[in-house]
């Protein structure tokens, strides 16, 4: 074999790790290693369809073994990378519930051409579910609000960045500016808190 | 001019449909009737929500007190905006509605959120229920399709089609499906003679108001029944 030295479905394994390990929000794609995962699994099913049809032909019992153990080595990578994957899509529904509609730039580039296109589609499904939940008047409820139980009508807010003039429902207009502190109804700075504009202090 | 209308017209709808959903209440009178009638729906609204947290599997949805719980609050709304905004009164009753809110978000998020993780088993399971006996409401199943429908088209575009043919498939091997035999903590709602408990048929009377804790799938039917609730 040309990977004597390598097991088979270390790869695979390796991709799980790392994703697992990392600390950050969602790592980059690992293409590369997607690649070798599925360019092992292709010669694994070639060697096995080679030696199943000699075994067909010569009926040699002693190409079981190996031919059940290729086997379950492809099980075994088909497993870790739909894991992989599984887990990935998990965290880039996250960032739809932390970030709203849109990905932030930076973490756009930690994805893949699909992936991006999943996020796409999973935020469409979602909204268009928002806009009929519960009610036929087509109101809606925004789910990504109220995401913790409320403690207060007011919170005290500083301001991390020069965000510019905020409307509250009752008209009021808000000079957000850096480093300046408001008292503000929860309800309706929340998303903001999230995005990390205001930042929620006692 | 037509914002009042649809005030008007919300407020309608809701005296009929608290009406249509009270029925066996008629005795009480207008004024009354109203004010149990949202307490009534805010109860049961709060006991499916904390089933549905408790609960492994999803539990049938709840779609008429919620839509009955949304024109409440609107109502209530537009009654606020005639308080002043420092007024005692106003104070409690905006609490009151974040509460609501909340609970209603909460309760529609803990069931997206089983339906991600168990997409193709409660689909699977819709398919074979009756059509009153569904559980998800026509948007949830929406979603449901649409969104196993994402996975799979993310899954083919990265790892399957890059597969050999005969590995592809086996798509019954990814279903995810709810740990039925979970234990659960629940609170006997009234009298239950002889639960079956465990494998030998060993048998419990539950006394209303005890407490019990037991693997999900024998009190299944005493949930949905309202007989008992989870805590």
């Amino acid at each position: 074999m040309s990977r004597a030295n390598k097991l088979f479905g270390d790869k695979a394994f390796e991709l799980l790790k790392d994703l697992e390990r990392s600390s950050q929000t969602i790592p980059a794609f690992d293409d590369d290693g997607v690649r070798q995962v599925l360019e092992e699994i292709k010669a694994i099913f070639e060697e096995n369809v080679a030696q199943a049809s000699s075994y067909n032909s010569s009926g040699d019992r002693s190409l079981w073994p190996l031919l059940n153990y290729r086997h379950a080595a492809l099980q075994r990578n088909k497993r870790c990378l739909l894991a992989y994957l599984y887990e990935r899509s998990k965290r880039i529904k996250t960032l739809r519930w932390e970030f709203g509609p849109i990905i932030p730039g930076d973490i756009k580039q930690a994805l893949c051409e699909p992936e991006v296109q999943f996020f796409n589609n999973y935020s469409k499904s979602l909204a268009a579910f928002m806009c009929n939940a519960g009610c036929s008047q087509g109101q809606g409820i925004d789910l990504t609000n109220n995401l913790h139980p409320p403690k207060s009508l007011y919170i005290e807010v500083r301001c991390m960045e020069d965000y510019g003039k905020f409307e509250l429902d009752d008209g009021e207009l808000i000079h957000l500016k850096k480093n300046s502190q408001h008292y503000l109804p929860r309800a309706q700075v929340e998303s903001l808190v999230r995005q990390g504009i205001l930042q929620h202090i006692a | 001019m037509s914002d009042d209308e649809h005030i008007v017209d919300l407020q309608e709808n809701n005296d009929l449909s608290t009406k249509a959903a009270l029925g066996k209440d008629e005795e009480e009178d207008d004024d009354d009737m109203e004010q149990i009638t949202a307490q009534k729906v805010l109860e049961i609204l709060e006991t499916a929500w904390i089933n549905e947290m408790c609960a492994p599997e999803i539990l049938p949805d709840q779609t008429d007190m919620l839509e009955l719980m949304v024109s409440q609050v609107s109502h209530m709304e537009e009654q606020m905006k005639d308080l002043d905004k420092n007024d005692f009164r106003a104070v409690v009753h905006s609490m009151e509605l974040e509460r609501v809110r909340y609970i209603m978000a909460s309760y529609l998020r803990c069931r997206l959120q089983k339906i991600e993780t168990f997409t193709q088993h409660i689909l699977n399971q819709e398919d074979v229920r009756e059509s009153d006996d569904k559980r998800l409401s026509p948007e949830e199943t929406k979603f449901a399709r649409e969104y196993s429908s994402h996975v799979d088209e993310y899954f083919h575009k990265v790892a399957t089609q890059y597969m050999p043919n005969q590995q592809r498939g086996e798509l019954e091997q990814r279903i995810v499906a709810p740990n039925l035999m979970s234990h659960v903590f629940l609170k006997a709602n009234v009298e239950v003679p002889a639960v079956i408990v465990g494998v030998d048929d060993e048998e419990v009377d539950m006394a209303p108001g005890s407490q019990h804790i037991i693997p999900y799938q024998l009190v299944a039917d005493l949930i949905q029944n309202n007989q008992a609730q989870l805590i």
